[in-house]
């Protein structure tokens, strides 16, 4: 049994992986403008990624410089920023259901997104957007550290008070949030577009800090055989030898490090942290050591997806929107099943 | 192997249990009971660090629970809960496994010994045949058993079960106390317990709490005492000895208690079982009590050593001594009321009835419930002896009812 579902385990990883290479590729060359493959993969694979390590320039290998420019100054940073955000919110969505052993959480529920909202909507109105993606990260991690400081008492942060409190504060935020939108004035559209959530001004720049997403992805993996012992319960968890509160403190620390990355590139883009773990789950089973990897693989491959859709064919609309407007009611269709079963 | 010393611990600052101190011997079960609130589980909770203690200590083979790393502590101590709630749906092997988390560096994997131990942990709690099912789709017993074996992967010097079968059916109840009693030498086990016959069928050794603190320590039969229990829960029961294993089965006594009748001293006279129901009610009613005439062989006699009621006893056939005649008489005459229930008089104990004379007839009262009345075996044969009784116009009763209120007259006066 062990062996038959190790071999479904390397199985579904690699159908993933392939499937996100498959569609990472056809991101490039999907958009406004279509660029043949031939375009934008060189003949002389090997040599232009030679060339690139050593940091010379790879223009010369390329035979259609517009091509070129479109697909590896405008898309691939987009495309890798997608998959970075979506594999982010899918691990921080992980990371969240097993600590509140609730499949029903995702990364905003302890006030990530509500304080990177209030971050964001802040430097819109007060200082004309400057520093956003640095103000909604420092507001992200902020209030995901004021709900912990606040739950916290004589060394202790039950996960239900996390909760609660998380809700409270998540409330708090959103209503300087609706003051804040209420004032705003001119600048009130990009408030509103920006809780969307979407990658349409996402620079190079957006890419090397979504890095530490995987960075942090690793991290949670290698705690993955402890959240399947906190995932049953934090009394149960002492008892097998989990330092509790050390590990939720890192658990915490590290999915609100990921969710406030991807809030600062992407605006707080729904569903995505709440839904893949979920079916992800259905499919690999609880095991995190699993359960993370492939979330994080299906995560990426959502937003991708999502995002080429958007760009190509619907003319920019937040991709928030697509991500909600799909995971609503496949998200309903798997909760009917459920209580069927 | 395990002390407990002087041990202290609350929630918010404030003590829940206080100077709590006993001992397990390698191998031993000893079971915690005491009412609710009497501080069972917070002291299951203190040993276990999960609360921190504000006083004393606990030692482990001579070393302090504190010095413990809480993965080395997780290799020495397992604890089985009263619930384990299961969100998701791991398989029985992959929870049983989860024990074996406190041997393992972090990026180590399990290997054959690790599964041979869980294997066999299966396999003791019989949940073997389980191994590739989820455990959101198992019973309640199953899971509480896959639990056990998730506790034994730990290989634990000490186990801690707190209330561990209380939501579980009677059949479930008993196994699983028997595969954690059957654990053998190597594994000291305590246990919270709800149940007090399921405590006393099961430990070795009991320990009874109330209020926060330790009331008695020892064996089933030591602790499990009608005191004990009129003292600490409360409760008036009948503690028997199980026919079959020889530990105490309690039976506590619930039905009609008058609330009014507290502190009357009643004597009883009765043979035959027609006292012993008597007997149960009275006690509860918070009366003193105390019986005879009596032989060892009647299970009146029984019923009055249960319930602890001081009995005078002569052997069947052997005549009255004067010191046991005096003895009875002192407690005729210190009674403010004698019960003589309807029952065969014969030779052995018309003395009983020949005792109930003069003045004491001004406080007798003769219970003779529906089906039950005097028979004469006597030589004379013919009821003669209640004639006396009959002339002093002692009250007959027939109902418990109606006996109640002739003792209330007869307290009162």
């Amino acid at each position: 049994m062990a062996e038959i579902s190790r071999v479904r385990t390397v199985s579904i990883i690699t159908f993933l992986i392939a499937l996100l290479i498959g569609a990472f590729v056809l991101a490039l060359s999907l958009g406004p403008t279509t660029v043949p493959f031939s375009e934008f993969i060189p003949d002389d694979l090997l040599g232009m990624l030679g060339t690139l390590v050593t940091g010379g320039d790879i223009a010369e290998f390329f035979p259609d410089q517009t091509s070129y420019l479109i697909v590896y100054s405008i898309r691939l940073p987009r495309v890798i920023a997608a998959v970075l955000v979506g594999a982010g919110l899918a691990a921080a969505g992980c990371a969240m259901q097993g600590l509140f052993r609730n499949s029903m959480a995702d990364p905003y529920i302890i006030g990530t997104s509500s304080g990177g909202a209030f971050g964001a909507a802040f430097t819109i109105v007060f200082m004309g957007g400057l520093f956003l993606p640095v103000f909604a990260f420092f507001g992200a991690i902020g209030s995901t550290f004021l709900v912990y400081a606040i739950a916290t008492r004589h060394g202790r942060a039950p996960v239900e008070t996390l909760l609660l409190t998380g809700i409270a504060i998540s409330m708090f935020f959103s209503s300087i949030l609706s003051f804040l939108m209420y004032s705003a004035g001119n600048s009130l559209h990009q408030i509103v577009f920006w809780l969307m959530g979407g990658l349409w001004n996402v620079s190079w720049n957006d890419v090397w800090l979504g890095l530490l997403i995987p960075v942090c992805g690793i991290l949670l993996i290698a705690l993955a055989r402890d959240l399947n012992i906190l995932s049953l319960g934090e009394e149960d968890a002492l008892h097998l030898g989990v330092n509790v509160e050390q590990f939720k403190r890192i658990l915490l620390f590290l999915s609100s490090a990921v969710t406030a990355v991807a809030v600062s590139i992407a605006g707080s883009i729904g569903f995505i942290g709440l839904i893949t773990p979920h079916v992800i789950r259905l499919i690999v089973g609880p095991d995190h050591r699993i359960l993370f990897p492939a979330s994080m693989l299906a995560g990426g491959l959502f937003l991708l997806t999502a995002d080429t859709i958007t760009r190509s064919f619907l003319g920019e609309m937040p991709v928030g929107v697509i991500t909600s407007f799909v995971g609503a009611p496949f998200f309903i269709m798997l909760l009917r099943r459920r209580m069927q079963a | 192997m395990i002390d407990i010393d002087d041990l202290c611990a609350g929630y918010g600052g404030e003590d829940i249990i206080r100077e709590i101190t006993f001992g397990a011997e390698k191998g031993e079960f000893i079971g915690i009971i005491g009412p609710n609130g009497s501080g069972k589980t917070t002291l299951l909770k203190a040993i276990s660090r999960v609360l921190e203690t504000s006083g004393g200590v606990v030692t482990l083979e001579g070393r302090a629970l504190s010095d413990f790393g809480q993965k080395e502590l997780a290799r020495k101590m397992s604890v089985v809960p009263q619930e384990t709630a299961m969100n998701f749906s791991y398989t029985v092997a992959d929870i049983v496994m989860m024990g074996r988390f406190p041997y393992k560096e972090r990026f180590a994997k399990e290997d054959a010994e690790d599964y041979r131990i869980v294997r066999e942990a299966m396999e003791v709690t019989n949940v073997a045949h389980l191994a590739d099912r989820a455990v959101t789709d198992i019973s309640g017993g199953e899971r509480q058993r896959v639990i056990i074996a998730r506790a034994l992967a730990q290989q634990p010097k000490v186990l801690l079960l707190d209330e561990a079968t209380a939501h579980l059916d009677i059949n479930h109840q008993v196994e699983i106390l028997s595969i954690v009693r059957d654990l053998g030498d190597t594994v000291t086990k305590i246990g919270v317990f709800h149940d007090l016959n399921l405590a006393a069928e099961f430990c070795d050794r009991i320990v009874l709490m109330a209020e926060g603190r330790v009331r008695a320590i020892g064996t089933p039969a030591e602790v499990l005492t009608v005191e004990h229990l009129q003292n600490e829960y409360g409760i008036t029961a009948m503690v028997q000895t199980n026919p079959v294993t020889g530990r105490p089965l309690i039976m506590p006594l619930s039905e009609g208690v008058p609330s009014d009748l507290q502190g009357a001293r009643i004597h009883i006279i009765s043979g035959g079982g027609t006292g012993a129901g008597l007997m149960y009610t009275l006690v509860a009613a918070g009366c003193t009590l105390s019986a005879g005439v009596l032989s060892p062989m009647d299970s009146d006699y029984a019923a009055a050593l249960r319930l602890g009621i001081p009995c005078i006893t002569v052997p069947a056939f052997a005549p009255i001594t004067n010191a046991v005649s005096d003895a009875f008489e002192t407690y005729l005459d210190e009674a403010d009321a004698i019960i003589l229930t309807a029952m065969p008089i014969g030779i052995g104990n018309l003395l009983n009835v020949h005792a109930v004379s003069g003045s004491r007839r001004s406080r007798l009262v003769l219970y003779q419930p529906p089906g039950e009345e005097f028979t004469d075996y006597t030589e004379a044969g013919d009821m003669s002896f209640l004639a006396p009784i009959r002339d002093a116009k002692c009250p007959v009763v027939s109902s418990r009812h109606g006996l109640y209120k002739a003792i209330r007259s007869l307290v009162k006066t």
